[in-house]
């Protein structure tokens, strides 16, 4: 029962690697990008977790920078699919300029907030 | 020439004024005396003399003197008032019940002593003030255990008390040693008045009725329910003074020996005259009257009142207090004057720390609250008049530029932040660049 059950995980693994190695390059990159951001959210909240929350403005702008990031990243990952019908009138050149500017003003905000 | 007589006059009352009760010196100093037997004036010489050589001003009149006037273009002529005319029916000229309670609403002071012929209207002004008459008016208060040994009197209505209220402020720093002579009605304490307070209590003994009649029923006022002599000090500071005995402030009384029943001991002398002295004091205000001057407040290390703190300021707060001592203000000195940094309810409450020369002070921190509070002295103590002191000021929070930056513990937090901008720049360039 075990055996079958960890062959079966092992299998689909072995099968999302294959699926995921025929995706298009950007978005492989877009993908990266996002889990460079959530890690990096990921250590800020362990490092808040050990020192306190005193700064707490400085601890939310970081964290939200990396979220909001991620968000973004994922925005942008949904408009340039080729595979998404829902955006197929979207120029994926718009969509960039979209990311750039929302990221923009992003920065602006957390720069503010920073402290 | 007309001019010259009104310079004449105002010349002439100038010093009148300036001995007049006021804020820098509040002892009275004109006291009208209304008697309804003139008798009283020599029958309680002593009581009158003791007041005068205090330095007051007293004006004997009849209660039904048909000039009989309290107040004269809307100020009062007077700063005290006693009525030792119990039997009164109506007072003469313009005064009334009504006039007497204005009297003392105005912040005067009155002394009021009733006897077994108590009038309606004495008994009016008591029930006024918050004490209650027994309402018999043939009852007096007997007490079969605690009467003074007399020859003459056999039915037990001559008490001695001692059982006065605990407090130097009202009674004097010294101890009334012997009982005090009483004779008169009792009278109960109303309940709902909290200004009240009984000074000479009767004992759990006594009771009050008709000595002359059989006892069909129990007395309405029992034991040390019974209140022989009450004080009021009303919010206005007004003192007032209830006595159910007018012979407790007479020569007979004062000069009179007593020897209390079951005791031992036989004094030359009762307790009256001092219990009459020194309550007078405190009635008309020659003790524990209080000011506070000087209130300041001002950041740590600073000397000027700023008109807004901070959140978290170091601030001092200081005070003078000072209690009147008859004819000078001496320090007051006490280790429970406290301050209340308030806004809707206290943020902080210290306990002030004196110098023993009347000046209290305290430091604290303004709590990490912005708004508009008040520093507050609320001090209320047994027979001192109260004070009641509030302050606005203004908290307000850091300003923008005063928070603190670059703070180590946060410079994990800034990294991430300019990680992420790093990154979308990397990012671009590799997005745009792969095809």
């Amino acid at each position: 029962m075990a055996k079958t059950t960890a062959s079966d995980a092992q299998a689909l693994i072995r099968s999302l690697r294959s699926a995921y190695a025929s995706t298009p390059t950007n978005l492989k990159i877009i993908d990266l990008y996002v889990v460079f951001a959530v890690l990096t959210a990921i250590i800020q909240v362990a490092y808040m977790g050990i020192v306190g929350s005193f700064p707490f403005n400085s601890f939310l702008s970081g964290v939200l920078s990396c979220v909001g990031t991620a968000v973004l990243a994922v925005c942008l990952r949904i408009q340039v699919n080729k595979d998404n019908k829902e955006f197929k009138d979207l120029p994926p050149e718009r969509a960039f300029a979209d990311f750039v500017l929302c990221n923009l003003v992003l920065h602006l905000v957390i720069m503010n907030f920073l402290g | 020439m007309a001019n010259h007589g009104v310079l004449l006059a105002l010349l002439l009352l100038l010093p009148l004024h300036c001995f007049s009760f006021s804020e820098e010196n509040p002892t009275d100093r004109r006291i009208l005396v209304l008697v309804d037997d003139l008798a009283i004036r020599s029958s309680h010489s002593i009581f009158f003399k003791s007041l005068e050589t205090r330095g007051f001003d007293l004006d004997f009149k009849l209660s039904d003197d048909p000039k009989l006037t309290l107040q004269r273009y809307g100020h009062y002529l007077y700063d005290g008032l006693v009525l030792f005319s119990p039997s009164t029916q109506r007072f003469g000229g313009s005064v009334d019940m009504a006039a007497i309670l204005d009297f003392v609403d105005a912040g005067h002071d009155l002394i009021l002593a009733a006897d077994s012929s108590a009038s309606d209207l004495v008994r009016g002004i008591a029930t006024e003030c918050g004490v209650d008459f027994d309402e018999d008016p043939e009852a007096v208060v007997i007490d079969h255990t605690s009467y003074a040994v007399s020859e003459t009197e056999g039915d037990h209505t001559l008490i001695a008390s001692d059982s006065f209220i605990n407090s130097n402020v009202i009674l004097g720093d010294k101890k009334i040693e012997a009982p005090v002579l009483f004779q008169g009605i009792g009278h109960s304490l109303n309940s709902a008045n909290s200004l009240v307070l009984k000074v000479l209590s009767a004992s759990p003994s006594a009771y009050s009725a008709n000595p002359k009649a059989k006892l069909s029923s129990p007395p309405s006022l029992t034991g040390s329910a019974i209140s022989l002599v009450s004080v009021v000090q009303a919010r206005n500071n007004a003192r007032i003074l209830i006595s159910g005995s007018l012979a407790l402030f007479s020569n007979r009384f004062l000069r009179s020996g007593v020897l209390k029943v079951g005791s031992s001991v036989k004094y030359e002398k009762s307790g009256n005259e001092q219990f009459v002295t020194e309550i007078s004091k405190w009635v008309f205000h020659e003790r524990g009257h209080l000011k506070a001057v000087n209130v300041k407040h001002n950041k740590a290390g600073e000397k000027s009142e700023p008109a807004i703190y901070r959140i978290n300021d170091d601030l001092e707060y200081s005070l003078e207090i000072y209690e009147w001592s008859g004819t000078s203000w001496k320090p007051y000195i006490a280790d429970d004057v406290q301050v209340q940094f308030y806004m809707m309810s206290p943020y902080v409450l210290k306990t002030l720390s004196n110098d023993q020369k009347g000046l209290y002070s305290t430091s604290f921190k303004v709590p990490d609250v912005y708004g508009v509070f008040q520093f507050k002295v609320e001090y209320q103590r047994l027979g001192y008049t109260s004070l009641s002191l509030a302050k606005q000021i203004p908290v307000r929070p850091f300003r923008h530029n005063e928070y603190e930056r670059f703070i180590p513990a946060a410079f994990p937090y800034y990294g991430a932040s300019f990680s992420t901008m790093a990154g979308f720049f990397i990012f671009t360039i590799v997005y745009l660049y792969n095809k």
